[in-house]
């Protein structure tokens, strides 16, 4: 029992560490958070560059925090995202749930954009995606 | 610029297989379940007929995982994206099953039971396409990803345990519900008085409307003559085969075509250039195309292993066997149990809800449902029950393995949508007399054509499923950076 209670806190450190938004306001992940704390829903702009195994460095806008969650949030949230994103644009989509990982590079042709890589590491994939058909960004 | 979902692993130089820590709990799992197989046939061999769904359980447990088979993202996914690679799969499985179970017709030992057809198939389905977009996953994609330590997905699970449980028995205000004609109806079957089947809303529907329709296969309607032209004309092509090739065509021209001619940049698309795109979608996602392969082999199979063991035991269900080796306690009055003989969910999930209720002493046996059909045996002696915890074992096993087992637990906005959604596909699995296995993948693939009614009520569920939990996103997204 202390292995599994020891896993659940990892994992909540994790959310947390993979959260900024909560960790500033606990609770808002939680339906019933102080009222006028934000919704947030994973979804933020950011500005940094990065390597990419196999594809060099690229310089990234928008990250989505999907750590937890099940279909079709994943989808969805990187549908908003890339809805708002200009061409050429890259983001980053963290999930940890093994169905979601193989949905979002396959739903890419469907809405013109490019799976550029995934990367997988011990907390979960992290998939990168550029607004626009190949070879146009 | 890949579209193979291939991931780069970043943890580290490969180690040895037994070096690798999921790999050693896959193989303690995958040791647990076969000691116990040889503990219980020691004790008793005609526990073979339990074994052969633990481990029938297990297999479909690996493939669903491996494939990240899920019917539910198969309608979902169309709608809410536009993708119908998990449709596709689910297609490839149902022709593939189709087969398997045409073969196994013909070979007599088929344990299919063509269900009856009405308003509650489409009402039921809708409700259950409806919850399982709030939920994630479908009553066997819920399984798998308990398997992959998603407690959220564990939740699921039991909401359709119980609530199912809790349906079937209630009574009092509910019974304003029902229509005169099916208390009349169900007046005139002439069950055993301990039953009471004028009370209870369930009951009602089952004896006073469910019973007074008529289920039927492909095969018998059109009168085919012959078992194999019945079977494999009937049944399997014209039933399952051809309506799946139509759909393929269809989800080609409305969800793939667009995307893959831009995406190669075909401006005057030929005959060639569609059949190129139908077989790009179609291999779009290998695992789920092999998943989908494997299960229909693997769900023929099972018929087959249940029917011929129920032909070696010269029995029709597995209660016979429990009353011959003394475990009477859970049967029906009919001496039976749940026993379906192929791939199944729900039923033995709300078994599992309702012994608990019983012991707790918030369950009667005065239903149809339980006391008449399906008894409520302990989990330990629960056959199709132990399909749905191999599934368990099998998605635990394969996902260690491939190192994706994490215990993740839900926040309580994941865990109130799991316990709604599940509510909700419990009461679609009541209506419909199934979930999307019993009453749609089983169905169909045996020429009863009330597995497309399912699907088209899931369908229908599933597009305002989406249509609400995408308003519920944008609610919980409108204060991002993102906002409009």
């Amino acid at each position: 029992m202390a292995a599994i209670r020891d896993k659940w806190m990892v994992q909540w450190q994790f959310q947390k560490d993979w959260h900024p938004a909560s960790e500033e306001e606990p609770g808002v992940m939680w339906w019933f958070g102080k009222r006028k704390r934000p919704q947030s829903s994973g979804l933020s702009r950011t500005d940094r560059s990065l390597e990419l195994p196999g594809i060099g460095m690229v310089r990234l806008q928008v990250q989505i925090d999907c750590l937890g969650a099940v279909c079709p949030r994943p989808q969805l949230l990187t549908m908003r995202a890339l809805d708002h994103m200009q061409e050429g644009e890259i983001l980053e989509l963290l999930v940890d749930n093994p169905g979601s990982s193989e949905a979002i590079p396959a739903m890419c042709m469907t809405l013109g954009s490019t799976h550029l890589t995934t990367v997988r590491d011990d907390q979960g994939w992290r998939i990168y995606v550029r607004k626009g058909e190949p070879g146009t960004g | 610029m890949s579209e193979q979902s291939n991931a780069i692993t970043m943890d580290g130089p490969e180690s040895l297989w037994y070096g690798h820590k999921g790999n050693l709990y896959a193989m303690l799992i995958l040791g647990v379940v076969a000691i116990g197989s040889v503990w219980a046939l020691s004790l008793d061999t005609r526990w073979i007929y339990l074994l052969v769904y633990v481990w029938f359980g297990v297999g479909y447990g690996v493939l669903l995982q491996y494939g990240r088979f899920c019917m539910a993202s198969a309608v979902r996914d169309l709608f809410a994206v536009g993708v119908p690679r998990m449709a596709v799969g689910m297609l490839i499985a149902v022709v593939l099953f189709s087969l398997t179970a045409a073969i196994v017709k013909v070979m007599g030992v088929n344990t299919f039971h063509p269900h009856p057809i009405g308003w509650h198939v489409i009402i039921g389905g809708a409700i259950f396409g409806f919850g399982i977009v709030f939920t994630g996953g479908c009553a066997s994609g819920s399984l798998y990803k308990s398997g992959e330590g998603n407690l959220g997905a564990l939740l699921v699970v039991l909401s359709i345990s119980f609530s199912q449980a809790i349906y079937v028995t209630l009574g009092g205000w509910f019974d304003r519900l029902v229509p005169a004609s099916w208390t009349e109806s169900a007046a005139t079957k002439g069950m055993p008085e301990e039953l009471t089947v004028t009370e209870g809303w369930f009951d009602q529907f089952t004896a006073g409307y469910i019973w007074d329709l008529k289920g039927t296969t492909l095969a018998e309607s059109l009168e085919f003559e012959g078992e194999v032209a019945g079977a494999f004309v009937g049944n399997a092509f014209l039933g399952a085969i051809l309506p799946s090739l139509v759909l393929l065509v269809y989800l080609y021209m409305f969800a793939y075509r667009k995307g893959y001619l831009r995406r190669y940049k075909i401006e005057m698309p030929k005959l060639g250039d569609h059949l190129r795109g139908i077989w790009s979608m179609v291999s779009s996602s290998r695992n789920t195309a092999i998943a989908g392969l494997g299960l229909g082999l693997l769900a023929g199979l099972h018929m087959w292993a249940t029917g011929a063991l129920r032909d070696h035991y010269q029995i029709f269900n597995f209660g016979e066997l429990l009353a011959d080796m003394g475990h009477t306690a859970g049967l029906s009055l009919q001496d039976t149990v749940f026993d379906p003989g192929y791939w199944y969910i729900t039923t033995q999930e709300a078994q599992w809800g309702a012994w608990v209720m019983e012991k707790a002493g918030m369950m009667s046996r005065d239903n149809i449902f339980f006391g008449l059909e399906n008894g409520i045996p302990n989990p330990i002696i629960n056959a199709p029950g132990w399909m749905s915890i191999g599934i368990i074992f099998g998605a635990a096993v394969i996902a260690l393995s491939r190192r994706e087992f994490k215990w993740k637990v839900p926040n309580l906005e994941t865990a109130m949508f799991a316990l709604i959604g599940g509510a909700l596909m419990g009461l679609g699995a009541r209506l419909a007399m199934g979930c999307n296995i019993g009453a749609f993948f089983a169905t169909v693939t045996n020429g009863d054509l009330s597995g497309w009614v399912f699907l088209a009520g899931m369908t229908l569920g599933g597009y305002l499923g989406v249509k609400g939990f995408s308003r519920w996103m944008e609610w919980r997204a409108g204060k991002d950076e993102f906002d409009i």
